[in-house]
């Protein structure tokens, strides 16, 4: 099976893989400050002390994921740049989080709220929309786990490992080992183990990116060389194709978007910017911190790997320009690295991309885990767990989901595995008025907010349904047309205005009929209290009214 | 302006009392902060500003500098609203009923703490 592998590339690639492994299981001893691992706030959010510093490192690899590394720069080689979106995206996305999630944080902790359906259940006093929510939040968080397999297997396809066999299971048999050492450290030291594999994973993508990007645009000719190259084998594809462009059947490529795929440009850019901290695990991740004001200095720190990011997207330019021919533009940047780097260099790289890959899998996994735990678990099967009782329920779900995952990967084509992690994100932005619009006001009716998410969700899966590409009939995109224009814009966008509208009409109605709104567990100070304060170190049950 | 710990005992004292005395309207202060955010927001969600290719920079079309160039602009409209923050923080504090600083500092510290007089 292991056929035409560079020794050397593989040698690295294993000694740092083993790394990361052992420093998985040692993560447990951590900060753990003699506490063991038997509750939820433990082994789900670290022992929620995490300062500025980890927690740049542990959100930075929540929200920079095998995405990153793999479907940007591939959507540049395939000569579609509005890829090149997730680069506002990440900009967008840092004032949103200043702005909204000190709240929540703040909420969560007086509360002891472990995720964000737990806040939905303490504000609108709702099993149904908490249930909902958590629900949401799992759907979502398994493509995008997903989509970090896919990043793992394309590396380990472009290392040479594992393409030898026609057996499907002797084919990906590395990319089971690599999910089964993560299941098993992230089993045993929970968020602990993310935070710390975090620092080793940064060090190594920083070092390998920027020697990426200063060294090889160097070595062939420079950015200038780069640039005019792929828009001559844009123009010279676009000349090819003419007659397949005219009739729909080829997509013309471009090194800017055209003025037609603005509206998608920015539309995609703001939707995964409001879906993002819809997540399960930014919210995870966010919860883990010390205090409100680690997530603020966070916000203006974070876009230091935006920068990162763009940088990396443009190697699928550069990827062109150094005449790599992949037939799945997914390898294009590890192919380049592997081209251009020397053996040893090009197994560090192969490593980062892998590791970068393990990291947000195991956060996205736990922060599911606890969805499962607190509000399916408790809320409707075992109403009196104990603390021990929750992070059982919650290891062991985190191992279910990554099999859901790997089913994701399995069972869906994953030409371009950034539509998965969209169609996750069509989902996840539903819940957005029962979590964000929460934060600030409870006049939205907890019935209208269950009727408009129902109402995106049904609405955003039909539209995805129906967008057809050449390799795929059926949720082939991101983008549709909005009604009544020609003008493409993101699903998830179109089915959070669906969903508002909804919410607010029904909202008037509810009201107007006096239909019972719940009680309200929480109070207007709960949503500025900081670490220190009174209670909030407190463990109260979610389900009661605190300091009733 | 300065970055102080809450809980640094000497040097908040002074601004803590100034907050709790003459508590200012937190309102227009956090306009402030709204409009040095809403660019960060605003200019990446406005393509046809920079969907064009000149001026190149580096030989990179403005497309792609100046979104760089936007990341830029926003950690360095980021910073000082967050500066900013720290002291709205205070009389919103106030204004919700708490002590302008928390009693104590650290989720590790269980109870009032050694400084916890505050309340």
């Amino acid at each position: 099976m292991i056929d035409h592998v560079d020794g050397v590339a593989f040698g690295v690639f294993i000694f740092l893989f083993l790394l990361v492994t052992v420093l998985g299981f040692a993560a447990a001893r951590w900060r753990s400050g003699g506490n063991s691992l038997d509750s939820l706030d433990e082994w789900g959010l670290g022992g929620r002390g995490f300062g500025t510093f980890i927690a740049w490192f542990l959100i930075g690899g929540d929200i920079y994921t095998a995405y990153t590394f793999i479907a940007v720069p591939a959507t540049l080689y395939a000569g579609s740049v509005v890829g090149f979106f997730a680069v506002p995206y990440t900009i967008v996305v840092y004032p949103l989080i200043f702005l909204f999630l000190p709240r929540l944080w703040s909420v969560s902790h007086r509360h002891g709220y472990v995720t964000p359906a737990d806040f939905v259940q303490g504000r609108y006093d709702s099993r149904a929309l908490a249930l909902v929510v958590a629900l949401t939040g799992i759907l979502a968080t398994m493509p995008y786990i997903a989509l970090q397999l896919v990043g793992m297997q394309v590396v380990l396809q472009v290392m040479g490992i594992g393409t030898g066999s026609s057996n499907w299971f002797v084919k990906d048999l590395p990319l089971f080992i690599a999910f089964v050492v993560l299941a098993a450290y992230t089993y045993s030291s929970g968020l602990r183990a993310p935070a710390l594999i975090a620092f080793v994973k940064d060090t190594l993508i920083y070092i390998v990116i920027l020697v990426a990007v200063f060294y090889i645009p160097h070595q062939i000719g420079g950015w200038d060389h780069v640039f005019s190259t792929v828009s001559s084998s844009f123009s010279k594809f676009n000349a090819d194709n003419a007659k397949g462009i005219a009739a729909g059947t080829a997509a013309g490529k471009g090194t800017m978007p055209p003025g037609v795929a603005q509206w998608a440009y920015s539309s995609l850019a703001l939707g995964s910017a409001l879906a993002l901290f819809m997540y399960p695990h930014s919210v995870t991740g966010v919860l883990s911190t010390r205090s409100r004001s680690v997530i603020r200095r966070n916000a203006a720190l974070l876009p230091a790997y935006s920068f990162l990011l763009g940088l990396l997207a443009l190697l699928g330019f550069v990827a062109i320009a150094a005449g790599v021919k992949v037939d799945n533009p997914q390898q294009s940047v590890p192919q380049l690295f592997k081209e251009q780097f020397s053996p040893w260099f090009a197994g560090v790289a192969f490593a980062a991309i892998v590791i970068g890959a393990l990291v947000p899998a195991a956060i996205m996994s736990i922060a599911a885990a606890n969805l499962w735990t607190r509000n399916i678990y408790r809320a409707f099967i075992n109403r009196n767990a104990t603390h021990s009782q929750e992070a059982r329920q919650s290891k062991l779900v985190s191992l279910v989901v990554k099999f859901g995952a790997l089913f994701f990967v399995l069972a869906l084509s994953n030409s371009f595995a950034i539509n998965l992690q969209l169609l996750g994100g069509v989902w996840v932005l539903q819940t957005l008025p029962a979590i964000v619009v929460g934060l600030y006001t409870r006049w939205m009716h907890r019935w209208a907010l269950f009727a408009g998410w129902a109402a995106g969700m049904a609405w955003g899966t039909w539209l995805a349904y129906g967008v057809a590409s050449p390799v795929q009939s059926h949720f082939g995109g991101p983008l549709v047309a909005f009604p009544g224009t020609d003008t493409k814009v993101y699903i998830a966008l179109l089915a959070l205005i669906l969903n508002l509208i909804v919410t607010v009409v029904l909202t008037v109605v509810l009201r107007a009929m006096h239909v019972a709104e719940g009680t309200d567990g929480t109070r207007p100070q709960d949503y500025h209290v900081d670490a220190g304060d009174i209670g909030v170190e407190d463990e109260l049950d979610p389900g009661l009214p605190a300091h009733a | 302006m300065t970055d102080v710990r809450p809980g640094a005992s000497g040097p908040d004292r002074p601004s803590a009392a100034r907050a709790e005395g003459r508590p200012t309207p937190p309102r227009s202060g956090w306009l402030v902060v709204y409009a040095l955010l809403a660019p960060a927001i605003i200019l990446p969600l406005w393509v046809s500003l920079y969907d064009r290719e000149t001026p190149t920079f580096l030989s990179f079309p403005f497309f792609y500098w100046f979104q760089f160039l936007l990341i830029i602009v926003a950690v360095a409209l980021t910073g000082p609203a967050y500066l900013l923050t720290r002291r709205l923080e205070r009389s919103d504090r106030v204004a919700h009923g708490l002590p302008p600083e928390p009693p104590a500092e650290g989720p590790t510290t269980s109870g009032p703490g050694p400084r916890g007089g505050a309340q």
